[in-house]
């Protein structure tokens, strides 16, 4: 190429560059942009996680939706519900009004369909209704009428109810292929009804997700002065950038677990904020109960009295958690109100140890820690556990792995790994997300229960407090479960998260809830 | 070309082989958070991961050869669309970190060689020694301090201003797509977007470029044909320009194209920190997700672009020193 060619290029390249300048001027037009976690996919029925709960609150309608801290469970497409004496038929009734994105009514028969649907499917949240609930029990008594017949009592039943989604029967069975429910077109595609839907093309898987304003929806918007007309959804992957970009304005809403030794650097900012809220989201040590030492209850309870609770809490993580002192988030009924947390006391620990010594359980062993290798608290954490372990003569190991790897791991007993660390988010408000999954030993095999805890006496009280629908029934019989476990320290609990979202100044309405973590936008408007 | 053949196949078998072996269990992941070990089972069953390793490994490859790389374990989708999404934007930033190490690391090492033992030569030294021990992460977080937070004059992550959107997509290549679009300020958002990830992932490869210029022409220059092109008047800048370049630079040539790999796994970690969404950041999500098929395509796609660089390059060689394709060298 000549050289007058390469001046050309030069010079069309630099006029390119230079219409740059007025980004201010363009900032007060910017849509929201969303840096949470994106889910793997949009179809509301495959997956169930933390992120997915977004879809869920924004794309979608359920027939009940958790508001507020503490969360409330309010009629959402449904008016209300009656339940049966024998707590086994559930009976609810729609609302009038209420339409799908593209016009067509949501009457019973779309809310039958995404019942039927999810439980054929048996992903996601089926888990917690497949138990009790067949896809044939699931009926429409009238255009706005809909029955479940439950194959035995549950009361967790209700509480669960949020977690599902009515999917637009008619797109979903035109898209259908190989049998795929339409799983294939809805993981990248929008069939719902929620506040805001997909603008079309714009989805890339993990990437990015851009939302229009729903203005039909259902609850209407007078509620809202100025509601959010688009939305970007952006993930970023990396911590740093997230609180770069949230300070410099290129993100308006990072995710909710902002470090704790950045939320003065945010709030210092004039841009931007860190929106505090106790959250139900509890940090767990377990412990594999089925292998020696930790068979031996001296043993936990020597473990238990050795973790610096106040050390990692209050200094590592700078006071932004609240001390938990069981399986339950503290700001969740059920717990008992004399409840005691363990205390750092390494002369306590010392005499477990002993006596657990003196029963011949091996803690002169290595013990294993797997820890995320991606998530520092996880790292931290078993870093002054080791520490401390070490005044005792244990010797921890500290093994770096990652959520599949755990969670793969913890199917069986003998491949569980001595000790792991991980939290327990809010997927549905009830004691049985917590302690009733954990520690009803009929939930062996599943991450939550991978303590491998067994205690039949905890067994039959948490089976009944999941049968009776009595609620002042079910609270007594979880105080006392919860008491047992504590008792029998089968885990060390840490505390119960804050969520830390961070949060563009121009933000507001924004309102916190532990099932979705405030990432409802629909609530939400921008000041410029 | 062919040659490569049966390496690709190599590879395909050892990254399966490898994906299997490590810790994680896909069916646990698709299933999510709250799912009972009848789920899971479930999954394990439809998906073929419950059979012998053997025969998912024949199953796999044979899905290979047929040109099926078969759907990911984390989204459901067909792992060639995602990846024919997120290979445009890796490639575009090798490209431009590679342009960017050629531009800069070629002359640098011509100055240095120059100027053997001077100033030049000892800053030049100093800058390839830097580039090669920084840590990119590092780095990318540094570059990101001091050009987006503290000067404000370019942008912290991503491939275009939010607000601007993308481009009407026809290659995948945003720069190629703003163009066709006649788009101006797309293509100068998405320039700007790209310096400092591209900056980040050049460095090393300039040092690279740099250090095997330098001993290449230093080389060269020793050679008896320089010493009668001196005698003949030739300049100094003009003979190192016209001849002695060229024939030291066809080991650096060939040092670019081995950079190509290297660049391409050196995104990994610059694609996180700037959040671009090409195959690093793919890579990454499919790793944390225990994604073995997404895992395994990456791998493969990234040989596949590897072997094929191989060749521009064994071509480009023969073009600049044609004693390569005569067989005198």
């Amino acid at each position: 190429m000549h050289r007058a060619a390469f001046r050309s290029l030069f010079l069309a390249a630099l006029v390119a560059v230079l219409p740059l300048a007025p980004r201010d001027a363009e900032a007060q037009q910017r849509p929201l942009v969303f840096g949470d976690t994106m889910p793997a996919s949009l179809d509301p029925h495959a997956l169930f996680d933390v992120p997915s709960q977004f879809v869920l609150l924004n794309l979608y309608d359920g027939l009940y939706r958790y508001q507020g801290n503490p969360p409330e469970l309010l009629p959402w497409l449904a008016t209300g519900h009656t339940v049966s004496a024998d707590g086994l038929t559930w009976d609810f009734t729609l609302r009038e009004g209420a339409t799908f994105h593209d016009g067509s009514a949501l009457d019973a028969e779309a809310v039958v369909y995404s019942f039927r649907r999810l439980l054929r499917m048996n992903r996601g949240p089926a888990g917690a209704f497949t138990p009790v609930l067949s896809p044939e029990n699931v009926t429409a008594t009238g255009p706005l009428g809909i029955r479940f017949v439950l194959s035995r009592p549950y009361a967790p039943f209700l509480s669960a109810i949020p977690l599902v989604a009515i999917v637009n029967p008619r797109l979903v069975e035109a898209n259908i292929r190989d049998n795929d429910f339409g799983t294939a077109w809805l993981s990248a595609n929008d069939a719902g009804s929620g506040a805001y839907r997909i603008t079309p093309q714009s989805y890339q898987a993990r990437v990015q997700l851009d939302l229009t304003r729903y203005r039909e929806h259902f609850r209407g918007w007078s509620g809202n002065r100025a509601p959010i007309e688009e939305v970007r959804v952006r993930p970023v992957l990396e911590t740093s950038t997230r609180i770069l970009a949230l300070m410099r304005g290129e993100i308006d809403v990072s995710d909710s677990y902002t470090p704790p030794d950045q939320v003065e650097r945010v709030n210092r900012n004039a841009r931007t904020r860190v929106a505090r809220d106790e959250s139900m989201r509890t940090f767990i040590i377990r412990m594999n109960n089925a292998r020696a030492p930790f068979d031996n209850r001296d043993a936990r309870l020597c473990f238990a009295h050795a973790f610096n609770y106040e050390g990692f809490n209050d200094v590592i993580l700078r006071g932004q958690v609240v001390r938990n002192g069981g399986p339950n988030p503290n700001n969740l009924w059920g717990n008992p109100p004399d409840l005691q947390p363990y205390r750092f006391d390494l002369a306590r620990a010392r005499e477990y140890c002993d006596r657990a010594r003196a029963a011949g359980a091996p803690l002169g062993r290595e013990i294993e820690i797997h820890i995320q290798s991606e998530l520092d608290q996880t790292v931290q954490a078993a870093q002054m556990f080791q520490a401390d372990l070490r005044r005792l003569g244990i010797n921890l190991r500290i093994v770096p792995n990652t959520w599949p790897g755990i969670t793969g791991a913890t199917a069986r007993a003998e491949t569980t790994p001595d000790m792991w660390i991980h939290w327990v988010s809010t997927y549905f408000v009830d004691p049985e997300n917590w302690v009733g999954q954990m520690y009803d030993s009929q939930f062996h095999g599943t991450w939550k229960a991978s303590s491998w805890y067994r205690n039949d006496g905890v067994d039959t009280l948490l089976r009944r407090a999941r049968a009776s629908t009595d609620r002042a029934e079910r609270e007594t019989l979880y105080q006392q479960a919860i008491r047992q476990v504590v008792t029998d320290s089968p885990d060390i609990w840490v505390y119960n998260t804050v969520n830390l979202r961070g949060l563009s100044r121009r933000v507001q309405g924004y309102q916190f809830s532990p099932v979705g973590s405030g990432g409802e936008i629909r609530l939400m408007w921008l000041e410029n | 070309m062919l040659l490569a053949l049966p390496a690709l196949l190599g590879l395909v078998v050892a990254t399966f082989i490898l994906s299997r072996v490590i810790p994680g269990d896909a069916a646990a992941t698709l299933a999510g958070d709250a799912a009972t070990p009848a789920q899971i089972a479930d999954i394990r069953a439809r998906y073929g991961l419950d059979r012998p390793i053997l025969e998912q490994a024949i199953i796999h490859v044979r899905q290979v050869l047929t040109g099926d790389l078969g759907n990911s374990i984390f989204t459901g989708r067909p792992v060639a669309e995602e990846i024919a999404q997120r290979l445009p934007a890796t490639l575009e930033l090798t490209f431009a970190a590679l342009l960017l190490s050629t531009l800069l690391g070629v002359p640098l090492g011509l100055i240095a060689a120059l100027d053997h033992n001077g100033p030049a030569d000892h800053l030049v030294r100093l800058v390839s020694v830097a580039g090669l021990a920084i840590a990119s992460f590092w780095l990318a977080i540094m570059l990101q301090m001091v050009f987006s937070m503290e000067l404000d004059w370019l942008p912290l992550r991503g491939r275009i201003d939010v607000a601007l959107g993308l481009p009407p997509r026809v290659t995948g290549f945003l720069l190629i797509d703003c163009l066709l679009a006649g788009d101006g300020r797309r293509l100068s958002s998405a320039m700007l977007h790209m310096l400092l990830p591209a900056l980040t992932l050049s460095l090393p490869g300039l040092a690279t470029i740099a250090r095997f210029t330098r001993s290449g022409v230093l080389e060269t220059l020793q050679k008896d044909f320089v010493l009668y092109a001196r005698a003949a008047g030739y300049g100094r800048f003009r003979l190192a320009a016209i001849y002695v370049l060229r024939n030291a630079i066809t080991v650096t040539v060939t040092q670019i194209g081995l950079l190509f790999g290297g660049l391409i796994s050196g995104a990994v970690v610059v694609e996180a920190v700037f959040d671009w969404p090409g195959l690093g950041t793919y890579a990454v999500q499919a790793i944390l997700a225990a994604d073995y098929k997404a895992l395994l395509a990456v791998t493969l796609v990234v040989g596949v672009v590897y072997a094929i660089v191989n060749v521009v390059v064994d071509v480009l060689q023969a073009v600049i020193d044609p004693r390569v394709s005569d067989g005198t060298r």
